[in-house]
């Protein structure tokens, strides 16, 4: 499958900040109390450049800790510390 | 009984005595009702992501509650309707973190100057 050689070409600005890891999930490891929406500055590695949350596919996060990354920076927008679009 | 997070957001106006004494109320709320305020921190005024009501930065004060649910409800009511504060949230939690959270130390700042709603004005 071209699958792994069109990642990223994904089109909107934004979604290339990371470089797509071979390896495992990059929050492997971390107990489940770092991940906060207080964490900042955990949770601001998972969100792109335009403040959009970036898929697993691009970060290799497991799928267990990308919801609970997705759930804490979704409590972290309402609460004015991250934003749901930014420039 | 179950244990909450609850933050909350006031106006960039007030100041930070009369945050105390908002702060002093709503525990006043919950300890009257029979819960429990365990932690209280002010997280100071920070700049907003976006703005909110047309401000752009916020007092945050967070509290950890071990309240019954009605108690918190009661206490969410009274957020909402007071006119000082913006936002809050709630949330229920397993655990209570031991000392400061994340905020107090450096964890809570990342890139503030990419994401706060002050300097939104100052780009292109």
């Amino acid at each position: 499958m071209a699958k792994e050689n069109v990642q990223m070409d994904d089109g909107a600005a934004g979604k290339r900040v990371f470089f797509r890891r071979r390896r495992g999930c990059p929050l492997e490891g971390t107990p489940d109390t770092e991940i906060n929406y207080k964490n900042l500055k955990l949770i601001a590695r998972f969100i792109s450049e335009g403040g959009r949350i970036l898929p697993s596919r691009i970060t290799s996060v497991s799928a267990k800790r990308q919801r609970q990354v997705k759930k804490q920076i979704k409590i972290a927008r309402n609460l004015a510390l991250l934003p749901f679009v930014a420039k | 009984m179950p244990l909450y997070e609850s933050t909350f957001i006031a106006r960039q106006d007030i100041s930070t005595q009369e945050v105390e004494n908002l702060t002093k109320q709503f525990s006043q709320i919950v300890e009257d009702n029979g819960g429990k305020v365990l932690k209280k921190e002010y997280w100071g005024l920070r700049n907003l992501a976006y703005p909110i009501r047309k401000n752009r930065k916020g007092h945050y004060v967070m509290l950890a509650l071990d309240t019954p649910p009605a108690v918190l409800k009661e206490m969410e009511r009274n957020l909402k309707i007071h006119d000082d504060i913006l936002r809050n949230v709630s949330i229920r939690v397993e655990e209570i973190q031991d000392g400061p959270s994340f905020m107090m130390n450096n964890r809570g700042d990342y890139q503030e100057s990419r994401y706060s709603a002050a300097n939104s004005n100052d780009e292109e």
